[in-house]
């Protein structure tokens, strides 16, 4: 088991309630994606995956250590096990492609030597291989949001988070896109995507979590998902 | 808490954002020197209102006056019973005929013979006594007054207290000026910074996401900081020193009476703790501004 929900509730100060008693558990290796309208909990739900938020009730577990009761020292550490893509892709426009899938491995504290060697092997795995030296406003948004991927995974996470990963690109780009989280998949990486495209979704036959109004509406695997 | 290791890149990556934000850098240098400058300003008031206020102070002077029959030896016995008493620094004999000729020197025209016209030395022998702190002056002047020859003692009584108060005051005020001065431009500076730090918020909150640690994030912006403060204090410091060196040469020919601090190991130590307080601005400013930002 990756991750457990125990009865999670999140409050916020202004009154809204994000998340009212979700429970739910995720294991190692697993697809999953996080549906439901806007402000159904996906966004809350997510940062606790990575206690950018913290439950006002419930516990959560990550490979079987609460990040509810987590330390504020540990949380790095915490976050060397994922990954995160966003929809908006969150590039450093003045690095290169290299540099930007390079700091996330000087930011831990990595090898000079090793994080040569890695950049260039997950730029190759993300098909970016010739676009090393461009910078992110001469990239296309697919190829962007690669980059993105590249960067999440450079540091070989447990769990690999996407917040509306294909939100920003067209429907061919984004079957691409999902192409390449599906080889990431396969390779072992634990994925959740949180995303409004049903499309992408119908045809995957991935488990699927459905929020609505901070709840869990429903919790199929792909083939019962309509 | 820091790597050899990392200091280069931390070193680095404060030198790229100098480079990359040099409009914020600007503001903020421009921000530290008008802070230090007037940090410096009223840091040298202050200095130099305790080295006047020492001064007068230390000028202040006991004067025993002794009877007339006293003479020879027994002046001598007296003077060893003043210097006996404990906070006395020092005893000076002035003759009658010392003490006209002082007189005729501060009061009267070169052709204007006090003595002539007095048609004697009306004025008696007299010790001039120093204290050691200008606070003991009124005990030791009793002391003095109860050695037997003494005829009366004479220590500027009533004016002296006073003088103590207003130059307690002069000292309290500047003080808290420069205080107070300091705090605002902690403020003023973080505020600057916070400008610098704001640009930079979206790499900060990824480098928290990759998990970075608070302080592996801090270092660059504390160099950065550090040399931002050290920049400005190095304008102000030059502003300062060019500026006072040609206010005390002109005061020393035209208004020599103002005394002016101008011993270079003082003044050396001044503009080396405003080169470290600029460093400490910096990283005060910094770490007031970046907490905000680290908190994801």
């Amino acid at each position: 088991m990756l991750v457990q929900f125990y009865n999670v509730s999140k409050l916020y100060k202004n009154g809204v309630k994000a998340l009212n008693d979700v429970s739910l558990k995720i294991d190692r290796g697993e697809f999953i994606f996080l549906m439901g309208p806007s402000g159904a909990g996906k966004s809350t739900l997510v940062k606790m995956l990575f206690r950018e938020e913290t439950p006002t009730q419930g516990q959560i577990f990550v490979a079987s250590r609460s990040i509810v009761r987590m330390k504020r020292s540990e949380v790095p550490q915490l976050r060397r096990s994922m990954g995160v893509v966003f929809q908006d892709f969150k590039l450093l426009e003045n690095k290169t492609v290299a540099e930007n899938i390079a700091f996330a491995m000087k930011v831990v504290g990595a090898k000079e030597k090793d994080i040569g060697a890695r950049t260039a092997e997950v730029i190759k795995m993300v098909g970016l291989k010739g676009k090393e030296n461009s910078f992110p406003g001469q990239l296309s948004g697919g190829e962007q949001q690669r980059v993105g991927i590249a960067r999440a995974i450079v540091n070989r996470p447990l769990l690999l988070i996407a917040d509306e990963p294909s939100g920003n690109l067209d429907m061919d780009t984004a079957l691409e896109i999902m192409d390449l989280l599906y080889d990431i998949n396969r390779k072992g990486t634990t994925i959740v995507m949180a995303t409004h495209a049903r499309e992408l979704v119908k045809t995957a036959g991935k488990r699927v979590i459905t929020l609505e109004a901070g709840r869990v509406l429903s919790d199929v695997s792909g083939t019962e998902f309509r | 808490m820091m790597k050899i290791k990392n200091l280069v890149y931390f070193l680095k990556e404060a030198l790229t954002s100098l480079a990359r934000n040099q409009l914020l850098s600007i503001a903020t240098v421009s921000t530290m020197t008008i802070c230090i400058l007037f940090l410096g300003v009223a840091v040298l008031m202050t200095v130099n209102a305790g080295s006047f206020m020492n001064r007068l102070e230390s000028d202040i002077e006991i004067v025993a006056y002794l009877d007339s029959s006293i003479s020879g030896t027994q002046i001598t016995n007296i003077q060893d019973k003043i210097a006996a008493i404990s906070g006395v620094k020092e005893v000076v004999f002035v003759t009658k005929t010392e003490a006209l000729a002082s007189m005729q020197k501060k009061f009267a025209e070169k052709d204007y013979n006090l003595e002539k016209t007095l048609g004697k030395n009306p004025l008696p022998d007299s010790f001039a006594v120093k204290a050691e702190n200008p606070q003991e002056v009124a005990q030791v002047a009793q002391s003095v007054k109860e050695i037997p020859g003494v005829n009366k003692v004479n220590y500027g009584q009533g004016i002296v207290e006073r003088l103590f108060q207003v130059t307690k005051w002069v000292r309290i005020i500047s003080i808290g000026f420069v205080v107070i001065l300091a705090i605002g431009a902690v403020f003023l500076i973080a505020t600057a910074i916070r400008l610098a730090i704001f640009a930079r918020r979206k790499e900060i909150y990824l480098m928290k996401l990759i998990g970075a640690t608070d302080w592996f994030i801090r270092w660059p912006f504390f160099i950065e900081g550090i040399l931002l403060g050290m920049a400005g204090a190095f304008i102000s410091i030059s502003l300062l020193a060019v500026g006072y060196g040609s206010l005390v040469s002109n005061l020393q020919t035209t208004l020599f009476f103002i005394p002016l601090v101008y011993q270079e190991d003082i003044l050396i130590n001044l503009y080396v703790s405003l080169l470290a307080t600029g460093a400490l601005l910096g990283v005060l400013g910094t770490y007031i501004s970046l907490n905000r930002f680290l908190d994801v």
